[in-house]
């Protein structure tokens, strides 16, 4: 097969290593930054405000960003990225849109409209900085490689796609890659530091360093899974108050929701249907917890509930 | 011609633009990866076979992304020819007094401050910091400071490249295939490339060839690391970064030493790692220091004996950079070099027979540590651009690899060798890439270690197993088979399409043969026999080496299970050492999810052993995983003893968990305690996951001990408590 594609073209790649010769002295990267206008497309892009903009001379040039992959479907790990980036994006305040900018890029442009994203960004309390993006789904496969952000592992389904986040200041070409669903606080921190920014509040000294309180397993699970959306007892957040859900519901029906909320909506499930209209279309993730690990997160919101 | 040449020159421009794309293009097509039906198919080419530039950008970059090297043309040669210069040994980093360390050394961080220079990341002009980035305190200080005090002190500094005018490679020029040492040594790839620019390669002391750390067991060592990197942080070339940790790979030290991801430190300061080199179980077995099995050489062909079990000696270790996100870009860049450990049972002299001394190729000039025939190898495929500066692709995390095979960074080296018994001491210091290795003759090779172990017993082979990225193997090989003045060649098979794990294997013959699409296959160093030995060859290979330790009277605390999955699942990471990406590392069955403290909240058992098995579910993924800290053995591959390997049977500190594949092994956990890492291997895939926090009391409470991650700052290192709990959802 190779041999054969070879032999047809045979004239050609002479043709193109005469047309690399004459190009070749004046192709070279400028100092200092390998990763600019002649790495990254400029593709157009759709923001959720319906604006139409260039990827790079809109969105990158010149500027810090930090860059992650979501669909608006997705039943995996996309709505919890959302969610903690929304806490990173309150960490941070007003430095995004000034100092640094989010864009969360849909990799389901087809379904993704500038109107749904819109509605996904106002459920999740995106504020100003923050851009959900639409395209061609052919340029927006482009960007995520470009972006370090897909893999040539990646399942064939979206859900398949690495829950990351590149943060990167393109005037100078440094770039890092962080977790999208890390901890909301240490992703501030990282971002902050990464992009020089200078920390003017009080520090805490490593020395002064004392032993942590212990958190079981099922408030540690909490934090990480759910605190993103939940609370238990202060309140609605982007899922319902979790206070008294183990009294609430059938054991059985929230153990199998928390373990797999997308099945349970497929399959057409009353309440799962109700809760999703009742919060905006927000898709609860499969967040692939083990049967042990339901059990334990169970039984800390119901202690947390009970002790309130 | 497909641009006319009276194109404007906006065009011009737009087409040196996209030249880099293009050149993707092209080797796409020139590899067979694209056909020209499938470039028109695209509209990238005319049915008259020109390019059309959509966007001065390749549509498929998947596919230019699966050539090699990684997102780049091939690396232009300059006309060189492969086998043209020698291979240098690598350079002896000096062993001082420790009196000549300033400041001297303490058991707590020096926090002495200092002025920082404003280049540095958030620093403003007048801002202090501290001179040593080791996180200050208690928790960090040195353990058992006091009881192993550092008698040999080890400086180095870290910082762009730059010509040597020290080498010492502690071998005459006659073993040296011919190098004068004295001579400058330019910091090149080959004496006919170009020289490295000061942000293209960051070594240590900022030259070449590669470092050597020579260390005995008895004799603590302070290893104060320098950081003399550009304090601008985009003074970096266009990857790399300028805070480092290092780790001493495998070393049996405290958790402060051990190169934690999080405890980098920045330009301008220094670090200091104790390395007291103890054998494992030194508080428990042979407390006495009675056995002299169990030691390390004296100055004058002796042994001073020292505690501990000496089944768990160890020879060959590596160390590098393990910088929090960067690691690969910075172990790439030049920051790794070795670690020979000499012993009473690996001397590093063949003629001392003592009923002790293995008596391994080594030499005989001094009374130990002799590498006048125990030579150093670390592989590594690299990548140039046209100017011939290394690149790296910092947007690829399946897997960097390079189209350039080198040897103690020189490319395509031959080594002079008398007709005598030599050993070498393979590092694979690649990114992603797997090495087979073989002999252009299929002759036998004798493996004698595995890491940083000797075997239990040598095996002879004509192939090696696919040695993974950090795993080291011990060969000898015996030239007194070859005449005078006749080569041979050793040779790689392993083939790679990308980063994520090998392609195949190819047989000897094929990849001699020189078809593979893979530049790194084939012949990538050349042995020359040049003169019988002047010296009668007096090293053995004997047929016991160092049995394993026997572990049957050790209770297994506990049964673990690790999957290292692909990424479709992972949600959460740790909220301490606050880093998870792509690659997860699920526990006890609990679907692949990342690793946390909450999921390994019985910490492993002071003075126990633990069964663990390590499972790759990551479709097509090869993962080798490192577990910092103690060395385990492995007992069975895919749950069969039987599918272990003979150069598996050892100990071992990276473990190869092959394409679906699983490795059940057993480690203890005792002399010291801390924070360990355990990861996989594949530095890109490090980088982005698969760093597990250990704790491990050190008064043998079985418990866990949630610490803040330190945040490393010039002005100090700090914490934030990891309370991922905001006061309300929103």
């Amino acid at each position: 097969m190779r041999a054969a594609t070879r032999t047809g073209i045979a004239a050609l790649p002479a043709m193109l290593c005469g047309a690399a010769a004459v190009l070749g002295g004046a192709a070279s990267v400028a100092a200092g930054n390998s990763w600019g206008a002649d790495y990254f497309p400029n593709v157009p892009l759709t923001t959720h405000e319906g604006k139409v903009v260039r990827f790079y001379d809109d969105l990158l040039k010149g500027k810090a960003v930090a860059i992650n992959l979501i669909y608006t479907h997705c039943s995996a790990s996309c709505p919890l990225e959302t969610a903690k980036l929304a806490q990173v994006q309150r960490l941070l305040g007003d430095r995004v849109g000034k100092d640094v900018f989010f864009y969360s890029i849909s990799i389901d442009p087809s379904r993704d409209t500038p109107e749904v994203l819109k509605a996904y960004a106002q459920k999740f309390h995106a504020g100003p900085g923050w851009l959900f993006l639409t395209g061609k789904e052919q340029d927006i496969q482009l960007l995520s490689s470009k972006l370090g952000l897909s893999s040539l592992t990646d399942a064939a389904r979206r859900d398949g796609h690495l829950p990351s986040l590149m943060v990167g200041h393109e005037p100078t070409g440094q770039w890092m890659r962080n977790s999208a669903v890390d901890n909301p606080r240490f992703l501030a921190t990282i971002i902050g530091d990464f992009l020089g920014w200078r920390d003017e509040k009080p520090q805490r000294s490593y020395a002064d360093l004392r032993e942590l309180p212990k958190i079981d397993k099922g408030e540690y699970l909490f934090r990480s899974r759910c605190a993103a959306c939940h609370t238990v007892g202060k309140g609605d957040g982007i899922g319902p108050d979790l206070a008294g859900v183990t009294t609430r519901r059938d054991h059985c029906w929230v153990a199998r929701y928390v373990a797999e909320p997308d099945r349970v909506l497929a399959d057409g499930d009353p309440i799962a249907t109700e809760l999703f209209a009742r919060y905006k279309d927000v898709r609860m993730p499969n967040l692939s917890l083990a049967p042990d690990e339901v059990a334990v997160l169970l039984s800390y919101i119901e202690k947390q509930g009970r002790g309130r | 011609m497909y641009l006319p040449r009276n194109a404007s020159k906006a065009r011009l421009r737009e087409a040196e633009n996209a030249r880099k794309n293009r050149a993707e293009i092209v080797k796409a097509f020139c590899d067979g990866q694209v056909s020209r039906r499938d470039l028109i198919r695209m509209g990238l080419m005319s049915a008259a076979g020109t390019l059309v530039m959509t966007n001065g950008l390749s549509v498929f970059a998947p596919s230019a992304y699966a050539s090699i090297p990684t997102g780049a043309p091939s690396s232009p040669l300059f006309g060189v020819q492969p086998f043209t210069q020698p291979m240098p040994r690598f350079d002896v980093l000096p062993r001082n007094a420790v009196s000549t360390l300033s400041p001297a050394p303490t058991a707590q961080a020096n926090t002495t401050q200092q002025p920082l220079n404003p280049a540095l990341e958030g620093v403003a002009a007048g801002d202090t910091g501290p001179i040593e980035g080791r996180p200050p305190g208690p928790i960090w200080a040195h353990q058992q400071f006091a009881a192993f005090p550092p008698r040999v002190a080890i400086e180095v500094t870290q910082e762009g490249a730059k010509v040597n005018n020290a080498y010492n490679p502690q071998v005459p020029s006659s073993l040296n295939s011919g190098i004068n040492a004295a001579a400058p040594f330019s910091p090149r790839f080959h004496p006919d490339l170009p020289v490295q620019s000061p942000l293209k390669l960051w070594t240590h002391n900022g030259t070449l060839p590669p470092k050597l750390m020579i260390v005995r067991y008895g004799e603590p060592v302070l290893f104060r690391h320098r950081n003399k990197l550009p304090f601008d942080v985009t003074q970096n070339g266009g990857f790399g970064r300028h805070t480092i940790s290092t780790h001493e790979h495998n070393g049996h030290h405290g958790a402060e030493n051990d190169g934690f991801t999080g405890a980098f430190f920045f330009p301008g300061q220094f670090y200091d790692y104790h390395y007291p080199i103890v054998l494992a179980g030194y508080r428990t077995i042979n407390t006495g220091a009675t056995d002299p099995r169990a030691g390390g050489p004296d100055d004058s062909g002796g042994i001073v004996k020292v505690a501990g079990d000496w089944r768990e000696t160890m020879s060959t270790h590596w160390f590098h950079d393990h910088m929090f996100s960067f690691t690969a870009q910075n172990v790439y860049k030049g920051i790794a070099g070795m670690f020979n450990i000499y012993s009473s049972l690996d001397r590093g002299n063949e003629a001392i027979n003592d009923g002790v001394n293995l008596r391994l190729p080594s030499g005989t000039a001094t009374s130990f540590g002799n590498l006048d025939y125990d030579v150093n190898l670390m592989l590594a495929d690299k990548a140039w651009d046209a100017n011939g500066q290394q690149f790296f692709d910092i947007f690829n995390f399946d897997g960097f690899l390079g189209d350039r095979m080198t040897v103690n960074l020189a490319y395509k080296p031959f080594f002079e060798v008398e007709r005598r018994k030599y050993r070498f001491r393979i590092l694979n210091a690649a990114v992603s890439r797997f090495f087979k290795l073989a002999l252009s003759d299929g002759s036998p090779m004798i493996q004698i270690a595995n890491d940083g172990n000797l075997l239990p017993n040598p095996v002879t082979l004509t192939e090696t197993d696919e040695l993974g990225i950090a795993e080291r193997y011990d060969l000898v090989i015996d030239f007194s088979r070859y005449s005078v003045g006749s080569k041979v060649w050793m040779v790689n098979l392993t083939e790679h399409e990308d980063g994520t794990g090998p392609k195949q294997d190819l047989s000897l013959a094929a990849a001699l043969a020189g078809s593979s699409s893979d530049p790194a296959v084939g012949k990538f160093l050349e042995f020359r026999i040049v003169r019988n030995p002047a010296v009668a060859d007096q090293s053995q290979v004997p047929a016991t080496l160092i049995p394993n330790p026997d572990l049957s009277a050790v209770p297994v605390a506990r049964q673990r299970t690790f999957v290292f999955g692909d990424g479709a699942n992972q949600t959460t990471r740790d909220p301490v050492t606050s880093f998870r990406g792509p690659w997860g590392i699920g526990t006890n069955g609990g679907g692949v999810l990342d690793a946390d403290f909450g999921r390994i909240s019985a910490a492993p058992r002071f003075g126990t052993r633990e069964t663990w098995t390590l499972v790759n579910d990551g479709g097509g993924w090869d993962h080798p995983i490192h577990i910092h800290f103690e060395e385990g053995q492995i007992l069975a591959r895919n749950g069969s003893a039987n599918a272990v390997p003979a150069w598996e049977k050892g100990r071992k500190d990276v473990y190869r968990l092959r394409p679906d594949g699983s490795v059940t092994i057993t480690m203890q956990f005792r002399d010291w305690g801390g924070m360990f890492m355990e990861h996989c291997h594949n530095t890109v895939h490090e980088d982005n996951a698969m760093l597990l926090r250990w704790e491990i009391d050190d008064n043998g409470a079985p418990f866990i001990r949630p610490l803040p991650t330190p945040i490393a700052r010039p002005q100090g290192v700090t914490f934030q408590p990891p309370d991922d709990i905001l006061p309300s959802a929103f």
